[in-house]
């Protein structure tokens, strides 16, 4: 098939799911009430309610939801074929993903713009607070560990990318100092910034760099070091481990503020003019298979592939964002559909042009596993990225290192905040009993020693897998609490509810599997220590995951028959 | 080109300068807001902490600055008395 094929198709999904779907659900079910006040308005207090425009919001809520995973996911999913990668993506976000990012914004602003902790204590039960909370600090080790080993152990490997990040980092803080310190021009800061950091990146690609970041890392034949992972993946990992400790400790406007900044500008030029690259050089899929088999590396297809490819159909990540940030900042009821539907939807989008990487950049599927294949997918990425480039006449080794930095970005401005958050959670739930937690540096360093146990630890795809789960069923427990806010209004759920099972159904068949694979099979088969304490690792947080999504679950259901049994009147 | 039709190539190049504005700087600004709002709040917190059972200034001393703060009170006992969790962190 055609990537032009693709993208209409895609467009198509897209456009009838917007207007025709998600549309009539706005208008008919939730109906929402552009004179009514919103949380923003009614609580305003320059801290955590203030209202902003559409626009500006649509832009904050794709900025806060488009990370790595709807890059990664899709290359890794193509493994089973690309229709039914294609088609989840389509599907999910049609029926799914929208839903699940639409319904917790609508239902934070009907709430007073209750966060999803006090939305679950309120609409389920006290203890159901507490599990969440639980499940979320695992949910986040977890990002920290696949996206760690996705940068430290892949992408930070390649001896042309590392000087490109510090290239990044160096302009991200000079950004900062320019607009705090020095109050120069925004415009000029940009310009000044963005241009040096693309110089950055050309020169980390010049054999002279690369050459010294080769001798650092022990290439061509990296040796191993420690715990399995050569040096070059250890090296790469303790600059990740440095960039996030910096992040997370520093003044947020001195560092992760301004390092965001630049990264926007990196990313959204590269995906830009990947887009153009492509639609100029338009490839087929050659011999690409629409389906390979049903087991593939990963697992079966059911329910691998639903928490494989997360963030392009939907992701549990997206509910925390849209109703501790965005719900609250809302100006009318009515916005609640473009912002929180339209950057879901246009999220697949971003998700399509992950898949088109892995199925058409490298001419098929002897291309796509010359490139990797599944086990090398941010290389695949970054590959495919670098041919799109290569149609504006961008060079291959530039591209290429140009898509590595880009990857890198996307994961370490999200892993950075992650860290933080980790900081203020641990300090919280163990800094009375534990009181050197509540230090900054102590509480950052057990988050970031926890991160290095998984990175070096754990393999990629297994980290993946769980990852996915993790966040899926977070979606999956969000769309039964949007689906019993809904009964508690007396309005038509079944939109959020049978999603709600699909999703809770597949993520706990998905999570048993890998804890089944990595306590019963990995396990007693382990020849190493280390892949022992991986397997076990896994093993246990995904049970873990699984023991406080069920009790939600319960608690759930007991709520749902408490609210059917009081019948409310139709809101 | 009609009227109209310069309204509506308006319309489009303030949004996407909007959109743009939100993924790239809303964060900051949202940020600097937020920290000044912060130290505001703390800073009623500390002269008008009585508001709240909270006494920290002598009466006096609060009394003198009461009429500069008037304007805030409302929304600061709001935020101080709300309840949170640390979902609120996230965002």
């Amino acid at each position: 098939m055609n990537a032009i094929i693709v993208l209409l198709l895609a467009a198509l999904g897209i456009g009838v799911g917007y207007f025709l779907y998600a549309r009539n659900i706005d208008r008919n079910i939730v109906q929402p009430n552009p004179d009514k006040a919103t949380p923003a308005k009614m609580y305003m207090d320059g801290v955590d309610f203030t209202p902003a425009s559409r626009n500006v919001l649509f832009g904050y809520q794709f900025k806060s939801v488009a990370a790595l995973a709807p890059l990664t996911g899709p290359v890794i999913a193509v493994q089973w074929g690309w229709l039914p990668a294609l088609l989840w993506i389509l599907l999910g976000v049609f029926f799914i993903g929208w839903a699940q990012d639409y319904g917790a914004m609508i239902m934070g602003v009907r709430r007073e713009g209750e966060t999803m902790g006090a939305l679950s204590y309120k609409l389920i039960s006290p203890r159901a607070r507490t599990i969440l909370m639980i499940f979320i600090y695992f949910y986040l080790l977890l990002i920290m560990g696949a996206f760690g080993n996705a940068v430290g152990k892949v992408l930070m490997t390649n001896p042309k990318v590392p000087f490109g990040i510090i290239a990044v980092v160096l302009m991200g803080m000079l950004a900062g100092q320019m607009t705090y310190k020095y109050r120069q021009d925004i415009i000029l800061t940009s310009i000044v910034t963005v241009v040096l950091t693309f110089v950055g990146i050309w020169i980390s690609t010049l054999p002279f760099m690369s050459n010294l970041f080769s001798a650092i890392y022990g290439l061509p034949e990296s040796p191993k070091i420690l715990l399995g992972n050569t040096q070059a993946q250890v090296i790469g990992t303790l600059l990740m481990i440095i960039f996030c400790y910096l992040g997370a400790v520093l003044p947020i406007w001195s560092f992760a503020q301004p390092v965001n900044y630049v990264s926007f500008w990196i990313v959204t030029l590269g995906m830009v003019g990947g887009v153009i690259g492509l639609l100029i050089w338009h490839p087929g899929m050659g011999d690409f298979p629409a389906v390979t088999q049903f087991t593939t590396a990963s697992g079966p297809l059911w329910p691998m592939l639903f928490v494989t490819i997360a963030c392009g159909a939907i992701s549990g990540w997206h509910s925390l964002v849209s109703t501790s940030g965005t719900a609250r900042q809302l100006e009318k009821e009515t916005d609640a559909l473009p912002v929180g539907g339209g950057a879901m939807f246009l999220e697949g989008a971003f998700a399509i042009i992950a898949f088109l990487t892995a199925t058409v950049a490298f001419g098929g599927w002897q291309g796509y596993q010359d490139a990797g294949g599944a086990g090398a997918a941010l290389a695949v990425f970054a590959g495919g990225l670098a041919q799109f480039l290569n149609r504006i006449g961008v060079p291959l080794v530039f591209g290429t290192a140009y898509g590595s930095v880009f990857l890198t970005i996307m994961a370490v401005t999200i892993m950075q905040l992650v860290v933080r958050f980790m900081r203020v959670a641990s300090a919280e739930l163990i800094g009375d009993s534990v009181p050197v937690m509540k230090n900054i540096h102590v509480g950052s360093i057990v988050a970031l020693l926890l991160t290095l146990l998984f990175v070096w630890v754990i393999p990629w795809l297994a980290i993946w897998g769980a990852f996915g789960g993790a966040n899926q069923l977070m979606a999956g427990l969000a769309l039964l609490l949007i689906a019993l806010w809904l009964m508690s209004e007396g309005r038509s759920h079944n939109w959020a509810f049978y999603p709600a099972i699909f999703m809770i159904v597949t993520d706990l068949a998905a999570l048993l599997y890998i804890a089944y694979t990595n306590l019963l099979v990995k396990l007693p088969a382990a020849a190493t220590g280390q892949a022992a304490l991986a397997a076990a690792l896994v093993g246990i947080i995904c049970l873990v995951l699984v023991v406080a999504a069920l009790v939600l679950i319960w608690d759930g259901w007991q709520a749902i028959q408490r609210t059917r049994a009081v019948k409310p009147a139709k809101a | 080109m009609s009227e109209e039709e310069r309204n509506i190539l308006k319309r489009i190049g303030q949004s996407t300068v909007e959109f743009i504005y939100g993924m790239a700087g809303h964060d900051m600004t949202r940020y600097a807001l937020k920290t000044r709002g912060s130290m505001e709040h703390l800073f009623i917190l500390i002269t008008m902490g009585d508001l709240l059972g909270v006494p920290i200034l002598p009466p006096y001393y609060s009394l003198r600055l009461l009429p500069y703060v008037v304007p805030q009170i409302s929304t600061w006992k709001r935020r101080m008395l709300r309840e949170k969790d640390l979902t609120d962190a996230l965002a």
